[in-house]
């Protein structure tokens, strides 16, 4: 029988890996305590024209799921389903991979997390997937009361986000966005996608009056969604790069681009890096970026990444 | 999704079905006027093979934010009324997206439009203006902005959106034209499908960013590329001395900026800046309106500000 490991013990394995799961000041400084010197950050990329298979490769690349997800761990999973049109939600076959390999790693849960309709996960075919690989879809009413704040330590332009208290009874995430353009910033990646697990109204709060003309108010918003990044950090992050949106994102229908590849890593600020690049968007230029960079949460300079790629 | 190598074969529309919506179309169009968005939505017979998916959903206002999150903001720039949404599945099982969105103006409409085309998709004869995707479709018509997605590339599909793209376009009212900021846009050279009317600074930020709000409250813009790699930017500021203010505002922002580098052309009236990929940009001014011209050469950059009127 497999052995049951509590709260504490996985923490504790989980930082020992170099992983990062922090929800709350108190976790937070327990993860720091016990983190190993910084390593060079390594991006791995599974490329081919079967997502699900490159998705495997790309966490292969890494070592494994094994490494993110210990036995008996309660995976939480976000996916993003803001729209149907193709090159807009991360890929059905993406999200069964992610499943599957968590489930053999030994997870006792998995499941999406939301606050989005079921009509969308319905729409997008991710509930499809969901159901016939037996994990969780828990969806949420947009109601403040189902959120938990959490404080977040060194916030510049957010102080305290709301996030799912559904959330908290998982032991990691791992993040599963798409990366596409966005009418606003140009650029959606690993560090967006977590407004997906905010409240609603507290992601309003990241929007100024003008927040995506006035450039104080652009800013502001690029803040808040780093800052939201320190308080919420994924073990993994598994990004569909396979066919995006390059134009009329985030909702589309856009230009479709093909790169078919599939990225993951710990380091969010390098995946986005890369994957920006991806459609030619210097990432100096997404400030988002830059300042996740500047503010410590990962690595923009690509020379200083280790890659790991390899044909699914 | 669907493979890359698939094509879109053909772009026409069938004339039975185009005569049949022509004939219900005026009386529709009256009815709808102030109305239902939903009255304009084709339902029953009127696209052969393909019927209605469920219910219509609609959203106006501000409550465009519940249907675009995140994406809302430019269509609210440009002059956002309200949208329906249906969905339609074809006998084959193949599915389409049709969203009619109603603007404030046809400048909005067309706005709109300018900005979600590509311009390198195929032009088809619906509306005042359609572009052809490989699985979407956009055009407009009078206040409306029409989109239609399919869920793939299908020749069933995107004949499929030509079709219920048509019954819509004949029932639409079509008052309005382009705004006439486009033709002031030099015809020679000039791509098809590049032009963008802009009404504020996200389309513009999407086009050529400034990094900057300042000097940038122009009343409306319109931009085209050129045969030679060039792009043409006209802003206008509704009075020669709103135009001066802001060019004043903006100017003095970019010699101060980190982004961009004066460029001494001494023997020019036109003012040149490097910006930080390494193009040149000369400003030129013209009663309401102060020219950009945008190059990666400054002899083209200059070249096309003085071609502009």
């Amino acid at each position: 029988m497999a052995r049951k490991i509590g709260r504490r013990e996985f923490f504790k394995t989980s930082a020992q890996a170099g992983l990062t799961l922090a929800l709350g000041t108190g976790l937070a400084a327990a993860t720091r305590a016990a983190a190993p010197k910084a390593k060079a950050s390594i991006v791995a990329v599974g490329i081919g024209g079967d997502y699900e298979q490159a998705a495997m490769k790309a966490v292969s690349l890494l070592g494994g799921m094994k490494k993110f997800v210990p036995k008996n761990a309660r995976v939480a999973l976000l996916p993003n389903v803001q729209s149907r049109h193709p090159g807009s939600f991360t890929k059905p076959q993406i999200l069964r991979a992610v499943i599957r390999m968590c489930k053999k790693a030994g997870a006792k849960e998995v499941n999406c997390l939301s606050w989005q309709t079921v009509k969308q996960w319905e729409d997008t075919g991710l509930k499809a997937v969901i159901d016939a690989e037996g994990a969780g879809l828990k969806i949420f009413e947009k109601d403040e009361a189902l959120f938990k704040p959490v404080p977040i330590p060194g916030g510049q332009a957010l102080m305290e986000a709301r996030i799912l208290a559904e959330f908290f009874g998982h032991d990691l995430l791992i993040n599963m966005p798409i990366t596409k353009d966005h009418a606003g910033n140009k650029f959606t990646g690993t560090m967006k996608n977590l407004m997906g697990l905010n409240s609603p109204v507290n992601n309003r709060t990241f929007h100024r009056p003008n927040w995506k003309t006035d450039p104080n108010d652009v800013a502001h918003l690029e803040q808040s969604i780093v800052d939201l990044n320190k308080a919420v950090k994924p073990v993994l992050n598994v990004v569909d790069a396979t066919e995006i949106i390059v134009t009329n994102g985030p909702f589309g229908p856009g230009q479709l681009m093909r790169p078919e590849k599939v990225v993951a890593g710990t380091d969010r600020v390098a995946i986005d890096a890369y994957c920006a690049g991806l459609w030619g968007l210097d990432p100096k230029d997404v400030i988002q970026i830059k300042k996740g960079a500047e503010q410590g949460l990962g690595q923009m300079d690509l020379t200083r990444v280790h890659f790991r790629e390899d044909y699914a | 999704m669907f493979s890359a190598s698939m094509k879109v074969r053909r772009a026409s529309v069938p004339a039975a079905l185009l005569t049949l919506v022509l004939a219900c179309g005026a009386a529709a169009a009256a009815a709808c006027q102030e109305g239902s968005l939903g009255a304009y939505l084709p339902g029953g017979a009127s696209v052969s093979g393909w019927a209605r998916d469920g219910g219509p959903q609609e959203y106006e206002g501000e409550n465009l934010y519940t249907y675009i999150d995140g994406g809302a903001d430019i269509y609210q720039e440009y002059g956002f009324t309200r949208v329906v949404i249906q969905d339609y599945k074809s006998a084959a099982g193949k599915s389409a997206s049709l969203e009619i969105f109603e603007m404030s103006t046809p400048a909005a409409a067309f706005g709109m439009f300018s900005f979600k085309r590509s311009g390198s998709g195929k032009a088809v004869q619906l509306g005042f203006e359609a572009e052809l995707e490989s699985y979407y479709l956009n055009f407009w018509k009078g206040r409306f902005l029409v989109t239609l997605t399919g869920f793939d590339d299908a020749r069933e599909t995107v004949d499929g959106l030509l079709a219920i793209g048509a019954a819509v376009a004949a029932k639409l009212p079509g008052d309005g034209r382009e705004p006439a900021l486009v033709g002031a846009l030099p015809a020679d050279g000039l791509k098809p499908g590049s032009v963008k009317y802009i009404k504020g600074l996200l389309g513009l930020n999407n086009l050529y960013p400034f990094y900057t709000a300042r000097g940038l409250s122009f009343t409306e813009a319109v931009r085209g590329l050129y045969d030679d790699g060039t792009t043409l930017l006209l802003l206008d500021y509704g009075s020669a001395g709103s135009r001066q203010e802001a060019w004043s505002e903006l100017r003095a922002f970019l010699e101060g900026s980190e982004r961009f580098a004066r460029v001494g052309m001494e023997q020019t009236e036109h003012v040149l800046f490097q910006d930080g990929k390494g193009r040149f940009v000369a400003f030129g001014e013209a009663e309401t309106r102060l020219i950009v011209g945008v190059a990666s050469s400054a002899t083209a950059a200059l070249l096309i500000v003085s071609r502009a009127p």
